[in-house]
């Protein structure tokens, strides 16, 4: 069974058809590519995946079972996290607190220890807190845990996003144009953290990117959008030479 | 300074603190008023109408004052679970149109009831203390158990998923938090610490009428977080206090003390727009501390 199936999605905006009968199904593992160009639609797809934008038709699964129709905490709480295309982080909280954010749905602890501070809420506490270090430290910002998010450069920035979403321990993990404003040798740094952090935590990664070289070089199997249409999915491969992608992308003949 | 100013300062604080709770969570809401006359209505009938609590003892027994405060928290704590899951639908300024209807509509209401006293409103509150230090002392012990719960609040889960939704309420919910229950929590938790401190008020002012829940303690309230600083409880603490208590400390200036005080408030948040108690403040305080001589690696605020 595949962890992640889009049967049929369509979304549309009065007028305007964002995503058109869009069928792909993302298997346990994978680094998953969505290519396209502006406008095509792949933004959409991944708020339709995280509960954000309701499909006009068709229906989401997670493994299996249908989960259109669910509020986005609800979708978060069920193991799939997303980081954002213009990048929404709590600015006034520090880094740190960020992470531990990101962890909400597994900081519960007894009100009554909360409130009185007990040993046992104290160590699970102190844990957390171990556990986001940690997570800050894979992303190289260990240093900036106490400041404030709002005060990191750009790519920081991105990588904050990117350990805050880790932090809930998600099975898929949606990237929304990861490598957006990076230098050439920051995206390949990026390109190695992305197999990595999969690797360890035994992720799936669905992920959007502009980057075409970035794109065949991470991705086990891409799907081209264009105009809401899925024009392609296959291989690294396949999609370089699929004809409707060359096009898509390069102008077609007349 | 008068004992009676105190308590009224501490009265402040706490209505501070009831304004501070959903603002935390990014809610503007200026129901707190009404939270507050519902506390001091249920008092003073309570106290004036139900012999067995007490009204004939030379002094009101402060059990039945504690009694006042839980069923004020019942009520208030079960019509804010209700109202809150209607109005906390809406966001930003519509949020505060709302919530400022609400406190106009129980005005209203309380103003044209037989059994609230009409105009007048109702007389001759028992009185648990024969002065105002009794009143001090019950008004700090609230105040600090109010403030203690937020300070431990701000430092849990609960509190950074407020915060989190102070911030960017979308990408709070993506990370998995019920938005709608944790502002509903902020919203209840704000209701509750109204209708406790109607309940002290109407025992030390002695009366009480409808005009105690009016819009004009809404703006009052909501300035008294603005001025102080809505990041930490801290502020709101100090700016009840601060702002209950100026226009008295003002009152050798004679008629230009209410000027004095409206440019005190116009003047806070032009020089403070995060009000005076902030985090970062603390911050600073903390590096001076550490090393006073050093100069601090970073200037000023951005």
């Amino acid at each position: 069974m595949s962890l992640l199936q889009v049967q049929d999605v369509g979304v549309r905006f009065g007028g305007l058809q964002a995503l058109q009968a869009i069928d792909l199904a993302v298997q346990e593992g994978e680094i998953f590519g969505l290519l396209g160009p502006n406008g095509a639609g792949k933004t959409t797809l991944f708020n339709v995946v995280s509960g954000l934008t309701a499909a006009s038709s068709g229906s989401v699964r997670w493994r299996g079972a249908a989960i259109d129709g669910l509020s986005s905490h609800r979708i978060a709480r069920l193991g799939i996290a997303r980081t954002f295309q213009n990048l929404r982080l709590f600015n006034s909280l520090s880094c740190l607190e960020n992470v531990l954010v990101g962890m909400h749905q597994h900081g519960r602890q007894p009100p009554l220890a909360a409130l009185l501070q007990m040993p046992t809420f104290r160590r699970r506490e102190s844990q957390l807190r171990q556990q986001a270090l940690e997570l800050l430290s894979l992303f190289g910002l260990e240093s900036a845990a106490h400041q404030n998010a709002a005060n990191l450069s750009y790519g920081d920035r991105r990588r904050l996003e990117m350990a805050r979403a880790l932090a809930s321990r998600p099975q898929l993990l949606l990237l929304d144009e990861p490598a957006a404003g990076m230098n050439p040798s920051e995206k390949d740094d990026l390109k190695n953290l992305i197999r990595r952090v999969r690797d360890e935590f035994a992720l799936t990664v669905l992920i959007i990117e502009h980057h075409v070289p970035l794109m065949l070089g991470l991705c086990d199997r891409l799907a081209v959008l264009n105009f809401g249409q899925r024009i392609a999915l296959g291989n690294p491969d396949q999609v370089r030479r699929d004809p409707a992608v060359i096009e898509a992308y390069l102008g077609g003949t007349p | 300074m008068e004992t009676g100013l105190l308590v009224q300062m501490l009265l402040g604080s706490l209505l501070g603190l009831s304004v501070y709770l959903p603002l935390r969570c990014g809610q503007l809401s200026l129901a707190t008023p009404g939270f507050y006359a519902i506390g001091g209505t249920v008092a003073a009938l309570l106290s004036t109408r139900v012999p067995a609590l007490g009204i004939s003892d030379a002094t009101y027994p402060l059990t039945s004052v504690m009694l006042e405060m839980l069923l004020a928290a019942l009520l208030t704590g079960v019509l804010a679970l209700g109202l809150g899951r209607v109005v906390l639908r809406l966001r930003g300024i519509y949020l505060a149109i709302a919530t400022i209807a609400l406190v106009e509509i129980l005005r209203v209401v309380t103003l044209n009831l037989e059994f609230t006293g009409g105009a007048l409103g109702i007389f001759g509150i028992p009185q648990p203390f024969s002065g105002p230090e009794g009143y001090a002392a019950l008004t700090f012990v609230v105040l600090a158990v109010v403030c203690w719960l937020c300070d431990r609040l701000e430092k849990t889960r609960p509190g950074r998923a407020m915060a989190a939704i102070r911030d960017d309420e979308l990408a709070a919910a993506s990370q998995g938090i019920n938005t709608a229950d944790t502002k509903l929590m902020a919203f209840v938790l704000s209701a509750l610490v109204a209708g406790v401190t109607g309940v002290v008020a109407a025992h030390f002012l002695n009366s009480w009428n409808a005009k105690l829940g009016n819009f004009d303690a809404s703006i009052t309230t909501l300035a008294f977080v603005v001025f102080g600083g809505s990041r930490t409880w801290l502020g709101p603490v100090f700016g009840g206090l601060l702002l209950t208590a100026l226009p008295e400390l003002l009152r050798p200036v004679g008629d230009l003390r209410l000027i004095v005080f409206g440019a005190v408030i116009l003047v806070g948040p032009l020089f403070f727009p995060q009000g005076l108690i902030t985090p970062e403040l603390f911050q600073t305080l903390r590096r001076r501390m550490g090393r006073s001589a050093a100069p601090s690696p970073q200037g000023g605020r951005p």
